[in-house]
């Protein structure tokens, strides 16, 4: 690299003539790359696990791990040094809705030397753009970066380089696609000034009503038989749109008020359930409305149905809302927000769903295609979450 | 530390139990073998098993972290700050070891505002940044400290913006900043400098004369000499001249062998299908990624023993420092080299030669660049490498050849 090393040659002269110091020192060096972590960051509904392999070298600055000072690092130094490690290490990485703990350690040999490896662990959900705040080295080697690849179940390998940033409050890399997006106030930060993002909370919430499969999956069940009455013999089709409308709209505000209750419960933190049992109960809902389609056995009314899946469901909303880390200030308009925008997302489905279910209502084969059909699928894809979210295994693409 | 098994095992991320042990196995086998680099895990057994040799510091490690628990006490005292910076600064030179460039910004980080940043630490970000190759970051600081009254006088900041200048490609400007060396009071490196500019433009004879001149001062340091008589090697291998360029190398590295001028020695060596005579030179030069991306070229082309474990170790490294996809272009220059020596992949050495010469345009980018359009048959990559060298006004007939 001339342009480099001449400049080396260069300085070298230069200091000569103008009298600075000139140090020789024989390198030896075998490593010549900048310095580097790495992340593997699995993420699995429900469970997130992180491999940090951090070089031994760059740990030994900011820690002075090689207690002798004799050049070495022996096995004895980093493993008594390795509490050290772990604290300095968790304190500068932090994956937003996701607090790790420790879960395993290790060693690593690289071809630029060893690494320590810490095995992290979480018990949630990675959000889809999941924010990381990485301030590892940042006073030590503002050339650092960690590494970081993300993968989930099924999808490509996300890699995303993440720069250190010296610890202070709002600062974070969010993570997405192609890589490190611009550092961003935290998303709440933007929010009391009340301006271009007053409403972000709104987009949220039909964001994740429109791509949260499971809520759409269950009301598509309630509302399968909708537009069929039960009449003594046999389920007839409505006459009128109106037959068809009232019932729906119960079924969707008991659904919608019991899963606000429980929302705000859990939002407001006066009641907490762990993820871990809400999805796979959720998945379970879907199967057991799906089932009373195909033979009914619920002893109430759908509407009653509704409302306590609902609080099920409520739940679920409310774990994604922990993930976006809501601005204290402004909490109860965000939750609203939020809400509006589940509500407003699930009226669109509710409105595309039931007009196609009423137009084909007519169709002799809609009782046993449609319904039954319909339901079956939504058995074994309620059942497959169920397994999936259970025993972190992941088998269906979505 | 009780808790610590005495013999770790590594493994690799495992989301839990056996009920879903068989499909995330296979996802994990997936998962390895997308990993680039090399890995494995360590096993330590005894307590005194070194596991890691750290890096020789200029002193001692002692000394060395007190300098460091000073300025972490005192972190806006400029002239500590700068003391350390230059201390890893060195340490980056010597070893070719870009950790200690990363150090020694650190050292300097009180300073984020170039305008408030004292002028010797201006000085060295501007030195870090060059050494970087973050040379228009190079480029502005220089010229901040430099319009700062007082300036005129600093020889070696105004040599260093006419290097990172015509490293740059941009000669008249270099020209200008070479005439401010002498102002400055540093007339040998002046006039150096001036003559490197004319002989990349082609001033051959000129700037012969004036290499000659410089050379036949009695007084200079060996270290000095050295570096002009590299200067004057690289001048007549760009002119075609074999014979006066080897002449010139073997005289400069008999006063000072310094790695610059080896690498430059065995490029010329390989060039001159003598790669035996290049891997000698090299051999007791640090492996840095220079070195070893000649060695192993030099060990391909000689059919040396030595071969097989140097290609797979730069191998090894590339992927390593591609993992941060940086690294492709502040490597591009050895990038392209390794792909088209060794890999044989043109393609690729022509990707990675145009991202290469985007930022950095010394004659040895331009011969890649050259190198690599020939290689790939590509009539555009040829027209551009042609285009570049007329832009720039650079004589050299190894380019000269292939165009």
């Amino acid at each position: 690299m001339r342009c480099s090393e001449s400049v080396g040659v260069l300085a070298k002269a230069a200091r000569v003539a103008l009298g600075l110091v000139f140090l020789l020192v024989a390198g030896v060096a075998s490593a010549h790359k900048a310095s580097d972590s790495y992340l593997q960051i699995a993420a699995a509904p429900g469970r997130l696990e992180v491999r940090w392999d951090i070089a031994l070298r760059d740990l030994d600055v900011a820690l002075d791990l090689d207690s002798d000072a004799d050049d070495k690092l022996t096995w004895g130094e980093v493993r008594a040094a390795w509490p050290r490690i772990e604290t300095y290490a968790m304190q500068r990485l932090t994956i937003e809705g996701c607090p790790l703990t420790a879960t395993g350690r290790g060693l690593e040999r690289r071809n630029d030397g060893a690494y320590a490896v810490l095995q992290l662990a979480s018990s949630c959900t990675l959000p889809a753009t999941p924010r990381i705040t990485y301030g590892l080295f940042a006073e030590v080697d503002p050339t650092h970066r960690g590494i970081a690849k993300v993968q989930r179940p099924g999808q490509a390998m996300v890699l995303s380089v993440l720069e250190p940033t010296a610890a202070r409050p709002g600062a974070a890399a969010a993570v997405s696609g192609a890589g490190v997006g611009a550092e961003t106030a935290a998303n709440g930060a933007a929010l009391p000034g009340r301006g271009a993002s007053r409403w972000e909370f709104f987009g949220e919430g039909v964001r994740h009503i429109v791509t949260g499969y499971d809520h759409v999956l269950f009301l598509l069940c309630l509302l399968l038989p909708s537009v069929l009455r039960r009449t003594p013999v046999a389920r007839q089709p409505v006459a009128r749109l109106s037959q068809a409308v009232w019932p729906v709209a119960g079924i969707v505000t008991a659904f919608t008020v019991a899963h606000s209750i429980t929302l705000g419960l859990a939002a407001l933190k006066i009641v907490s359930l762990t993820p871990a049992f809400i999805e796979p109960a959720i998945a379970v809902t879907i199967v057991l409305a799906a089932l009373d389609n195909v033979v009914p056995f619920f002893p109430v009314r759908r509407v009653v149905v509704a409302f306590f899946f609902g609080l099920i469901h409520g739940f679920g909303f409310a774990s994604v809302l922990a993930e976006l880390n809501l601005p204290r200030a402004d909490f109860v308009w965000a939750l609203l927000q939020f809400n509006l925008g589940i509500e407003a997302g699930q009226l669109v489905i509710v409105a595309v769903v039931t007009t196609v279910l009423f137009a084909l209502r007519r169709w002799p084969a809609y009782a046993r295609v449609v319904i039954g059909g319909g339901s079956t699928v939504a058995i074994v894809i309620g059942t497959l979450w169920f397994i999936e979210r259970t025993a972190n295994v992941s088998i269906l693409p979505f | 530390m009780a808790g610590v098994p005495a013999t770790l095992s590594i493994a690799p991320m495992r989301p839990s139990p056996a009920l879903t042990g068989a499909l995330l196995a296979g996802l994990l086998v997936l998962a390895g073998a997308t990993t680039a680099a090399k890995a494995a895990p360590i096993t330590p057994t005894r307590d005194d098993e070194v596991i890691e040799v750290l890096p020789a510091t200029s002193a001692s490690r002692n000394e060395d972290r007190q300098l460091r628990k000073r300025l972490a006490e005192r972190p806006d005292d400029a002239a500590l700050a700068a003391a350390v910076a230059q201390r890893y600064l060195e340490q980056a030179r010597e070893s070719g070891d870009p950790r200690f460039a990363g150090l020694a910004l650190a050292a300097l980080r009180a300073w984020p505002d170039p305008a408030r940043a004292p002028s010797d630490v201006l000085f060295l970000r501007a030195t870090l940044e060059q050494y970087l190759h973050e040379f228009d970051a190079s480029v502005a600081h220089l010229r901040i400290l430099l319009a700062r009254p007082g300036s005129v006088r600093n020889a070696q900041a105004w040599l260093t913006l006419a290097t990172v200048l015509r490293v740059q490609g941009r000669y008249a400007e270099s020209d200008a900043a070479c005439g401010d060396v002498g102002r400055a009071g540093a007339d040998i490196y002046s006039r150096a400098c001036l003559a490197e500019n004319a002989a990349l433009r082609g001033e051959t004879a000129a700037a012969r004369r004036s290499f000659q001149a410089l050379l036949a001062d009695a007084r200079l340091a060996p270290s000095t000499r050295s570096w002009l008589l590299t200067s004057l090697a690289e001048l007549e291998e760009r002119d075609g001249r074999a014979a006066a360029a080897d002449a010139a190398f073997r005289a400069a590295l008999r006063l000072d062998s310094d790695t610059y001028t080896a690498i430059a020695y065995a490029d010329f060596l390989i060039a001159q299908k003598r790669p035996a005579e290049a891997l000698a030179v090299l051999k007791d030069e640090p492996r840095t990624d220079t070195v070893l991306l000649r060695l192993a070229i030099a060990g391909q082309k000689a059919n040396a023993a030595s071969r097989e474990r140097d290609v797979a170790e730069m191998r090894d490294r590339i992927a390593l420092a591609n993992e941060r996809p940086e690294a492709r272009i502040f490597h591009g220059r050895e990038q392209a080299m390794f792909a088209l020596a060794i890999e044989g992949d043109a393609a690729h050495a022509l990707e990675l030669a145009r991202g290469d010469v985007a930022r950095q345009r010394e004659p040895l980018d331009l011969l890649v660049l050259a190198q690599a359009a020939r290689a790939s048959g590509s009539r555009d990559a040829i027209e551009e490498a042609r285009q570049l060298k007329a832009t720039l006004g650079l004589h050299d007939r190894r380019i000269d050849a292939l165009l």
